[in-house]
């Protein structure tokens, strides 16, 4: 009898630990949230905001909670320029695990409200000029350390943070593309027409690192997910893939994670051991994103 | 082309056998009774599904696919999908013994993976079962200790110090695991087993970089059996790094703001040195009306 | 050539009768304008039709991001720049021929100029947010410097076509008595009380020689700042350091077969033959002999110096042109649209005025489609494949909304070089008369 309470008793202290794990999680998620919640103070109105899977949802402003989008322009374009402080963001694309299977380009269209022939990234195949076998190579904006599009940009209206990712404020652009002229990597799609589902997104408030909703005439890339980042989790792309073909992280930390198994790696040792390249380094363009470089056959 | 014929052939060969020895790879395992009731001797947790899962995309992945999309390579016989009931309906000693022994294309792991690292595992599987709750082993008369940690940093051997205690008494063959938090995810530094002192040391690499001081958020977890602890600390080991700003100092590609001055002065200059001529020239016009009475 | 630069003894009454003869509003005029408005106006449409449906409604796409309306804007460019060359350096190097035709020179060059910074206009996603510009402007962007040298260059042309005609317009203030009202009031203040004396003549001088030396700096820049709209990148086949004067030597071919074709109509329809003489039409074509040669001389490097190293991306680029894609337009440019002409102008019977004009017009149209091929074919050739997109994506073609409001573009030029030379004389009478007394004494 005495024996049983016993166990029980421990059983439960397990319980009760999970227990704590866990809200220390939530805890902790919360805390990186808590900057944006100064707006939510004003009631009765309702609001329509996006959802973490990208679903339109109308609530009472009231009733928003830390994770929703919140809806201040003012607030989020200021968020959106200052970037976040002590980070440089980077990513590892692993060629050699790359099989085509485009889960990153579907999460990426669906999350920015991307027409199917947009591409955010775009997993391209590649030949091999000298071997004559080909490779799958996504490819997103570099977010160059010195990057050509921002510095033509008239305007100031795509620009490079202090977190190392290079954004676009559609709501300042003016559509003259002389930044998609300007890049080499072909990274920049252009509102050609009215955005896709435009109607069902006319009351969202504009997130510039969502880049939604997006505006017909203005010039749309990838933003590395920094809405994502900012509460802690990976880019759409990198946690959609199958195959462990991202990593992401913080350079300042040598950091990088895996987006499919969670393995978390030292960015210079992966960098070093498997040989990385970035695209054309001869142009100087510094970029952030690096290529482990692919099999010889195609998986 | 008779190459191919004949590489077709063994193909279909193989398939044919391979469907005939085996037509479903769950019903027909035997598992001894012993092993089928087999208990993990953890509890299944958060930190378990997520090593597992790190396991599981390694190892398992390339066949079983990714549990609960039925995305499993198609062979025969066909391997499944983990999430599926045929592989929730065995205990997790069944599971864990497969895993462990293999058989036909099933690849044996006991060389692999440790046992602690097979349970990661099917804790791993069972985390896609809602209604699965872990059978735990009889714990009458075992008393689970309590486990304290302090950590400390050896500088000269560059270490990390882990003394592990319950009740205040050292405890020895505690497995300790370190690691560096990311802003993603845990990054694993390494571990160690504690000695009869109930100290663990694990080797910090010097090259990591820190903060501005040098420091680090390091969790360590000390387990042995159903015992575990965990702690989180901010500490000094990494190397000091200072945080630079990718926009700092002025670039030609930075805001006008912080535009080179040269770059400023000289379209400044120009563009209102040319209007201030061209002003001067249409105020001048003012003078060739005032010069009509001259005559 | 018993034909000189103006035809011999002319009576000071003559010239004013022929000169200000073009300065009425008559029924081919009406005729004409009337046709311009009518389809501007259907141009116009399409371009309301591109506001409303955004640059969709074109042929362009994120591969070829910048089509005919890029190319048409340094084509418009280019053409002004001949206003500079004539009027300026010619002018100041007391090359005496060109002083009659020095305003049709300006005429082009103000009404090309003023229209590019239209064109600009059609080509921005969002022509809403142009203010933008003026507010967040950041200077190191090679577009914020090319609209503050092309305002720049459109305010000088517009002196520099303006000051040396007040005599002018002093004598159509008291000659012409039979036109509207408010044109007489209009003549009246323009002229600034303008009565020749020479203290008038002086001041006149003097501004006219600020400007002149003004405008030379301005064109080169306005047509290097162009250019660098596309070598400032990092595209093979843009990105080359000889862009500027490459852009520069091809805008005077541009401008020179514009201003000879704009000469060939007003002689005609002006009956200016005793001022446009035979004599101005050979040594223009002398002129665009020089600057074709020079404009070759660019194309050559252009080709050969990344033709013969041959690095990836630009010996495909150059392979695209010389043998694949771009091949038969660029031959068709090359050959038909500067070559061939330049070796026909070397013979004199091919300078005369329809010969030359027809050759001009030649000229023109392939220095339209060279303008094209500096733009696109570049970005037909990434880096990186093109994949995954529409199967167009790989090539371009211009919709019929995008031709139409290019076409606009030009309708506008010719409505304001009519409506200006409506105005006033096209051919600068007291420089005429200056000549003639020169000469007689």
């Amino acid at each position: 009898m005495n024996m049983a309470n016993k166990t029980d008793k421990s059983r439960r202290r397990f319980l009760q630990k999970l227990g704590i794990a866990g809200a220390s999680t939530v805890a902790g998620s919360a805390l990186l949230l808590q900057g944006c919640s100064d707006s939510n103070k004003a009631s009765g109105n309702k609001v329509k905001v996006l959802t973490a899977d990208n679903k339109l949802v109308e609530v009472d402003v009231a009733h928003l909670k830390p994770g929703d989008k919140i809806q201040d322009l003012s607030y989020l374009q200021k968020r959106g320029r200052e970037g976040i402080p002590g980070k440089k963001f980077v990513m590892v694309v692993d060629l050699a695990k790359c099989k085509n299977a485009r889960k990153c380009m579907k999460a990426c269209q669906s999350a920015h409200q991307l027409k199917p022939e947009m591409h955010h990234i775009n997993v391209l195949e590649m030949e091999d000029p000298v071997k004559k076998t080909s490779y799958w190579m996504p490819k997103t904006c570099q977010h160059c350390d010195n990057p050509p599009c921002v510095s033509v940009c008239p305007v100031d209206a795509t620009f490079k943070r202090q977190d190392g990712i290079v954004l676009i404020d559609n709501e300042r652009c003016i559509g003259c593309r002389f930044c998609v002229a300007a890049c080499p990597y072909s990274a920049r799609t252009f509102n050609w027409t009215e955005p896709k589902n435009s109607d069902q997104y006319a009351e969202v408030t504009y997130d510039m690192e969502l880049n939604v909703p997006q505006k017909k005439g203005t010039v749309t890339k990838c933003a590395f997910s920094a809405d994502r980042l900012r509460e802690g989790k990976l880019p759409y792309c990198v946690s959609a893939c199958p195959n462990g073909v991202y990593y992401f992280g913080d350079q300042n930390e040598d950091l990088v994670t895996n987006g499919t198994t969670k393995k978390t790696v030292r960015l210079s040792h992966l960098l070093e051991e498997n040989a990385a390249y970035t695209l054309m380094p001869e142009l100087g363009t510094q970029p952030s994103v690096y290529y482990l470089p692919p099999r010889e056959d195609k998986g | 082309m008779k190459n191919n014929k004949g590489y077709h052939i063994i193909i279909l060969f193989c398939l044919c056998f391979l469907a005939v020895a085996n037509v479903n790879a769950q019903s027909d395992w035997q598992v001894p009774v012993e092993a089928n009731e087999k208990l993990s001797p953890f509890l299944f947790d958060d930190d378990m599904v997520l090593e597992g899962r790190v396991a599981y995309e390694n190892s398992c992945t390339s066949c079983h696919g990714t549990p609960s999309q039925d995305d499993f390579t198609p062979m025969s016989p066909p391997p499944g999908d983990p999430a599926s009931e045929p592989f929730q309906a065995q205990s997790d000693g069944s599971m864990f013994y497969k895993i462990k022994t293999g058989r036909g294309t099933m690849p044996k792991f006991a060389d692999a993976f440790a046992d602690d690292e097979l349970w990661n595992i099917v804790a791993y599987i069972r985390s896609f079962n809602e209604n699965y709750k872990q059978e735990l082993p009889n714990m009458e008369g075992i008393v689970i200790p309590e486990y304290a940690m302090k950590l400390s940093f050896d500088e000269n051997v560059d270490k990390l110090v882990v003394k592990v205690f319950a009740e205040e008494l050292p405890q020895p063959e505690v497995s300790v695991s370190a690691y560096v938090m990311g802003t993603f995810g845990k990054h694993l530094l390494g571990k160690a087993q504690t000695n009869e002192l109930g100290i663990a040391y694990v080797d910090v690499d010097p090259t990591l970089p820190g903060d501005e001081e040098g420091r680090v958020n390091v969790m360590v977890k000390a387990t042995k059996g159903f015992a575990r602890a965990k702690v989180e600390e901010h500490m000094v080991m990494a190397k000091a790094t200072e945080r630079h700003s990718a926009i700092e100092g002025r670039h030609i590609w930075s805001t006008d703001r912080m535009a080179p001055i040269w770059l400023k002065i000289t379209f400044f200059v120009s563009v209102f040195g040319v209007w201030f001529a061209l002003l001067f020239i249409v105020f001048g016009l003012r003078n060739i009306k005032k010069a009509r009475k001259e005559a | 050539m018993n034909e000189t630069i103006t035809k011999g003894h002319l009576s000071e009454e003559q010239i004013d009768r022929d000169l200000l003869k073009n300065v009425n509003w008559g029924g081919t005029f009406k005729l004409w304008m009337g046709f311009l408005t009518v389809s501007l106006i259907i141009c116009l449409y399409y371009y309301y039709q591109q506001l409303r449906n955004g640059l969709g409604v074109t042929g362009l796409h994120d591969y070829v991001s910048w089509g005919i309306y890029i190319s048409n804007f340094v084509f418009f460019v280019a053409t002004s720049l001949i206003g500079m060359l004539v009027s300026s350096v010619l002018g100041m190097m007391k090359v005496d021929w060109v002083r009659p035709v020095a305003r049709i020179a300006e005429l082009v060059a103000v009404a090309f100029a003023m229209v590019a910074g239209l064109i600009i206009i059609t080509d921005m996603g969002r022509p809403d947010r142009l203010l933008n510009v003026f507010i967040h402007g950041r200077v190191q962007s090679p577009i914020v410097w090319d609209i503050a040298v092309v305002v720049t260059y459109v305010a000088i042309s517009a002196l520099l076509l303006y000051i040396p005609m007040l005599p002018d317009i002093a004598l159509c203030r008291d000659k012409l008595n039979n036109v509207p009202k408010w044109q007489q009031k209009m003549y009246k203040s323009l002229s600034l009380g303008w009565n020749n004396t020479a203290k008038q003549f002086r001041l006149m001088n003097r501004y006219t020689r600020m400007l002149l030396v003004l405008i030379i700096p301005i064109a080169l820049s306005i047509h290097t700042v162009t250019s660098w709209l596309f070598a400032m990148t990092l595209r093979s086949g843009w990105d080359s350091p000889i862009f500027g004067p490459y852009f520069v030597s091809g805008a005077f071919v541009a401008g020179c077969a514009a201003v000879i074709i704009a000469m060939y109509f007003f002689r005609n329809n002006y009956k200016l033959k005793n001022y446009i003489t035979a004599d101005h039409f050979d040594r223009m074509g002398k002129l665009l002999v020089l600057v074709a040669l020079v404009y070759v001389y660019f194309n050559i490097n252009e080709i050969i110096v990344p033709g013969y190293k041959a690095n990836t991306a630009d010996a495909k680029h150059v392979h695209e042109m010389l043998y694949g894609h771009d091949s038969v337009m660029f031959w068709l440019v090359q050959l038909g649209g500067l070559v061939i002409p330049f070796l026909l102008i070397l013979f004199k019977p091919m300078r005369k005025p329809l010969p030359l004009t027809l050759i001009s017009v030649i000229v023109l149209a392939g220095a339209w489609f060279k303008r094209v091929l500096i733009v696109v074919p570049t970005q037909l050739a990434p880096y990186y494949p093109i994949q995954n997109v529409p199967e167009g994506w790989t090539g371009y073609t211009p919709t019929t909304p995008e031709i139409a409001i290019t076409v606009a573009s030009f309708i506008l030029v010719l409505m304001i070089i009519t409506v200006l030379a409506k105005l006033f004389p096209v051919v600068p009478i007291w420089e005429v008369k200056e000549d003639m007394n020169h000469k007689n004494n």
